[in-house]
């Protein structure tokens, strides 16, 4: 315990220190974040009035970064699943790096929900013993299962693996790997239920179709990688942390190919969809065309399928994937390709028109527009917080000082610090 | 954009809101110095005690009989206050072997909007920003044929020189695209002199109070069930405001509080049920309950009463000899959207 | 040891979302410690003389406090049209129906146990009650006005705004004149094919003659308007033949238009609706990018 509380001091120790930059960057973030807080207090005490939902779209800027942020967190899975199943030793050196982000994205899908919910002073009516949880009619009742416990494994995963690190202790594979294997399979529920969640409503045609849960998860593993390599790129240049060409490498491979799949299912759901060209189709064509001379969505699925087809294409030559400049513009292209197509392509056109026809633009006003950017403020926050501190424990810079624990801990638990290497966390599997 | 950005800044800086921060810094102070605990217990007067019931109270169809009228008594006492006048808010459960059900005439329907305007005196709706209305009237087109557009179409037809595999024939006739009859393509926001015009006829559409409602079962708090009597009902107090319902309901019959609902004193209507019509809160769903602080005493629903064609019925789905049973024994009639199942207990039907 | 702890720190987890909540809630609710005052609606008076179904035909002036149970006027009505939107007092202004032949088929619904009341018709006819003790007869008594010796159709002299031409009465298209309907002798009566006299207040004995389905229909509860109790032998006002339908006029109109309540308000951020108009018909013409045969020269 004394161990733990210890761990937590020099983590936040070390943390706190950092450069002019360092702080500036946190000062600037903890400002936006303030706007989350702030946007979030109107909503409690005015309602969402000042958005721009209503009646006829009911869901818009927050629930496309909710889905969109699903994504991201599963994504993490392409990190974990080549280090552990495939034993990729220069992914298995950072794996933690993808636990955080997994963390940070299930943390930022909640600062979305709470922005989504017209009484969250009422949340508590969810949770099971002083509430009512419709389990499992309800598929957001799935949702806020899966979510929940995917933060539960990946905060398990992740701190027991830098705890260990910190102390130099081995990794109790019993314990560590199958808690690991099932945030591996957890990863795909949660993009999976997400889908569920929205396309088992056949009141939005749109989105009823059996392909959603795939076509989230091959864009998740496109835009997730995407976003990983982003935060590698900038971790390489900003922190003494070894990250191998491989790992980046394999990542944009996953990401090219999940967009090359994400992309033909597009396709044949546009086909599909515009061949017959039933009432049902209609969403589709006013996303893609525009109807009645209402259009505000048509640039942007272009612009998201430009970005994509055109990231896709310059992914395929592997000299342009190893050069890291040109691959960060890549992936911003996708980040950004899917972020629209999750949100304009997908969460808005699905309420027009109405299920009785009516066809009515939406906008998100500038309140939550700010909320979101204060959203991903705190996101980004937590990110750097937390990757900080986990780079620390991975370069070895927190690290407990063996000679008190001989003097501690010794007799309740097995040391074997001296042999331990730090940055090389390879070296604690026993049976390798 | 500009606009839209002054008009936002104007809606969060008003002098009210000034107040409203103060309050929620003295509150928050309060709040950090003794905790919610002491919050609770400073506060003497019966407003807050009763505020701090209302939000820890269950949901209504779990709580005892002692609870219900515990709560009724609260919203009793809290809208008298609030609309200076003795409003009643009524409990009363499903009456026995009853199972409501609807019908309406589609044919003798003149779209003239009046039971929309009923059911908004009856209900206690939000007036305006946000307008709530559950009743939504839809003006179809009777359909509109020519014969000058016989030979048009894709490919282009006879009529056009510049075709030349006009041997073919067209694939998509010239006259395809155009709408009659039943198509849920129709205007909403029809605002002709007179009604009902020549070419068109009206359907309108509420909620459909159906025996398989999708909106039950996306609920994740279940503030939404089905009552005994067939209807869909919402504990307003219980709704978490996730809009899971509102995506869900094929009939657009939902609608969402915004904010806080606008509604004058003198219009609000004093005879109120716990699940009906009694005033809401901003952030919650509502809908149509079929009038049920009516139905339940034996009155008709105020959209029926309202309908100067008689085109609404309503009655027992139980009794043989009730108006709307004799109409799915002697009438043609059909469900809307029968293909999704939800086996709704609204009837349309045509003489 | 711990699973204690996490134990604990679900419980707190648990107990901050339920204090945050708490707050939140507070702060929401005292947010409106002033009861919604009335704002915009003060100066607006609300319409007393209102129309039921029948514009400029069936008046019906609100009372105020006609339910003091519940402060209910007797109607409320459109600010708009006129038209009355809700009543307080479903009976208002009634009186029992009266006598209703037998139908004596269970089936078909025989309301013999049907608590029914009409509002009479007869203070609504403004010729009837321009005398108000004789009536029509105070012209029509056979010295003012003759009685006519036969059903000939001829021109009448008077009543035109009632019926144009007489000769050319709609009802019935030519098979129908005046007398088959209207009593020649006791102008205050309708009179049956059988010669039996039946008061303006009972239209359905009358019109049921001819139209006997629609009749049954409107016996059954299926045609027609009732409010009040939705439960079978309840307490039901029945709106009667002449409250809907002009029977002078009825080939033109069967109901004759009215003007239709407001339309709702737009979408947050819709400016107009122009979109709507553009279902259907106008729609297609642009789907198919073939110009005009023929560019009109006429207009």
């Amino acid at each position: 315990m004394t161990l733990l509380i210890k761990f937590a001091i020099d983590s936040i120790v070390y943390i706190l220190k950092g450069s002019v930059k360092f702080y500036a960057w946190l000062a600037l973030l903890g400002f936006l974040s303030l706007i989350y807080f702030f946007g979030l207090y109107q909503q409690l005490v005015h309602g969402l009035i000042f958005t721009n939902f209503n009646d006829q779209v009911s869901w818009g800027l927050y629930e496309s970064n909710f889905i969109f942020l699903v994504g991201v967190a599963a994504a993490a899975v392409t990190v974990v699943f080549p280090a552990y199943v495939y034993h990729h030793k220069q992914l298995k050196s950072i794996v933690v790096l993808g636990e955080m982000v997994a963390i940070t994205a299930v943390t930022m899908v909640i600062l979305f929900i709470l922005l989504h919910l017209g009484r969250a002073d009422r949340l508590w009516h969810i949770i099971p013993g002083i509430g009512i949880f419709n389990f499992p009619n309800s598929m957001l009742t799935w949702d806020v299962l899966v979510l929940n416990v995917y933060l539960g494994l990946n905060v398990i995963c992740a701190f027991y693996y830098l705890y260990k690190k910190y102390t130099h202790q081995p990794l109790n594979d019993k314990f560590y790997l199958p808690v690991v294997y099932i945030s591996i399979v957890w990863a795909l529920s949660i993009h999976t239920v997400t889908a569920f969640l929205i396309n088992t409503m056949p009141a939005r045609p749109m989105w009823f179709h059996s392909m959603m849960p795939i076509k989230f998860i091959s864009t998740a593993f496109a835009s997730g990688p995407a976003l990983i390599i982003i935060a590698f790129l900038i971790i390489k240049r900003t922190t003494a942390l070894k990250i191998e060409d491989e790992a980046i490498e394999l990542l944009a491979q996953i990401a090219t190919w999940c967009l090359g799949i994400a992309l033909f299912l597009a396709m044949s759901e546009i086909v599909t969809e515009l061949y017959p060209s039933t009432e049902h189709s209609f969403s589709l064509k006013y996303l893609l065309f525009g109807k009645h001379g209402l259009s505000k969505l048509v640039p942007w699925i272009w612009s998201s399928f430009t970005l994509n087809i055109v990231a896709f294409l310059l992914l395929l030559n592997p000299n342009f994937r190893k050069n890291h400049n040109k691959l960060l513009i890549a992936c911003v292209m996708i980040f950004v390709g899917v972020w629209i197509e999750k949100g304009m392509g997908l969460v808005v056109p699905a309420y027009i028109p109405t299920p009785i026809g009516e066809f009515s633009e939406y906008t998100p006003s500038l309140f939550e527009i700010m909320n979101a950017i204060g959203a991903w403020a705190l996101g980004l926050m937590m990110f750097t917080i937390l990757a900080k501190g986990a780079i620390g424990v991975l370069l070895g810079e927190i690290s407990y000082d063996s000679e008190a624990v001989k003097k501690s801990d010794c007799d309740k638990e097995p040391l074997v610090c001296h042999s331990f290497c730090p940055g090389h966390p390879s070296s604690t599997g026993k049976e390798k | 954009m500009s606009e839209e950005k002054k008009e936002i800044a104007q809606d969060i800086h008003t002098s009210e809101e000034d107040k409203n921060r103060r309050d929620f810094m003295k509150d928050m102070g309060a709040a950090a110095l003794a905790g919610a605990a002491a919050l609770l217990t400073n506060s003497d007067d019966a407003e807050a005690t009763s505020t701090w019931a209302e939000f820890f109270q269950k949901n209504y169809r779990l709580m005892t009989e002692e609870e219900k009228k515990d709560a009724i008594l609260r919203l009793e006492q809290r809208y008298s206050e609030e609309y200076g006048k003795t409003v009643t808010v009524d409990g009363a459960p499903p009456m026995k072997d009853v199972l409501f059900g609807y019908a309406l005439n589609i044919q003798k329907c003149i779209g003239c909007r009046r039971c929309v305007y009923a059911c908004v005196k009856e209900n206690n709706q939000s007036r305006n920003n946000p307008e709530i209305q559950w009743i939504r009237v839809i003006r179809m087109e009777k359909g509109n044929f020519s014969t000058e557009n016989m030979d048009k179409g894709y490919p282009a037809g006879e009529g056009d020189q510049t075709y030349t595999n006009k041997d073919y024939g067209i694939q998509v006739g010239g006259n395809a695209y155009i709408n009659a009859g039943v198509t849920l393509e129709g205007q909403h926001y029809y605002q002709p002199e007179q009604v009902p015009e020549k070419d068109a006829f009206y359907f309108p559409i509420q909620c459909m109070q159906c025996e398989k409602p999708p909106c039950v079962k996306v609920c994740p708090v279940r503030t939404t069930y089905r009552e005994p009597d067939g209807i869909v009902v919402i504990d307003y107090n219980w709704c978490i405001g996730c809009r899971m319902c509102i995506s869900a309901c094929p009939y657009w019959a939902r609608r969402f509080n915004w904010g806080d609902p606008n509604l004058p004193a003198q219009e609000m209507n004093p005879k109120t049920h716990y699940l009906g019509n009694r005033p809401r809160m901003r952030g919650v769903a509502e809908k149509c309950t079929f009038c049920l602080q009516r139905t339940r005493q034996g009155r008709y629903t105020a959209c029926v009463e309202v309908c100067p064609v008689g085109a609404r019925k309503f009655g027992n789905l139980l009794d043989p000899g009730s108006e709307v049973r004799k109409i799915l024994d002697r009438k043609r009639v059909f469900r809307l959207k029968a293909d999704l199942n939800t086996y709704p207990k609204f009837f349309y039907f045509i003489d | 040891m711990k699973n204690a702890n996490l134990t604990k720190i679900s419980i707190g987890a648990v107990g901050c979302l339920l204090l945050v909540g708490l707050i939140s809630y507070k702060l929401g609710y005292s947010q409106n410690p002033e009861p919604p005052k009335p704002k915009e609606q003060q100066n607006e008076q609300p319409v007393t003389d209102c129309f039921e179904s029948r514009e400029g035909y069936t008046s019906v002036t609100r009372v105020e406090n006609a339910v003091p149970q519940y402060g209910y006027p007797n109607v409320k009505c459109s600010q708009t049209t006129g038209g009355v939107l809700w009543w307080g007092n479903p009976y208002d202004g009634t009186i029992p129906m009266g006598e209703m032949p037998a139908i004596n088929d269970a089936a078909r619904g025989d309301y013999a146990t049907e608590e029914a009341v009409v509002k009479p018709r007869e203070p609504q006819l403004k010729y009837f009650n321009l005398s108000p003790d004789q009536h029509c007869a105070f012209c029509h008594n056979g010295k003012i006005v003759p009685f006519p010796k036969d059903k000939k159709p001829r021109l009448l002299a008077a009543h035109q705004d009632i019926v144009e031409n007489s000769l050319q009465l709609m009802h019935g298209r030519g098979a129908f004149w005046c007398l088959d309907c209207h009593s020649a002798t006791n102008r205050n009566k309708l009179i049956d094919h059988q010669g039996n006299e039946i008061s303006f207040n009972q239209p359905q004995r009358l019109c049921g003659k001819c139209h006997g389905g629609v009749y049954i229909d409107w016996r059954m509860g299926i045609h027609g308007k009732r409010i009040g109790s939705w439960i079978k032998g309840g307490k039901k006002r029945w709106w009667v033949c002449t409250e809907c339908h002009n029977p002078h006029t009825v080939q033109i109109n069967r109901f004759n238009p009215i003007k239709p309540e407001p339309a709702p308000a737009l979408p947050r951020g819709t400016q107009n609706a122009v979109p709507e108009a553009a279902h259907g018909n106008v729609s297609h013409k642009e789907s198919f990018s073939t110009p005009p045969a023929n560019p009109s020269t006429g207009h």
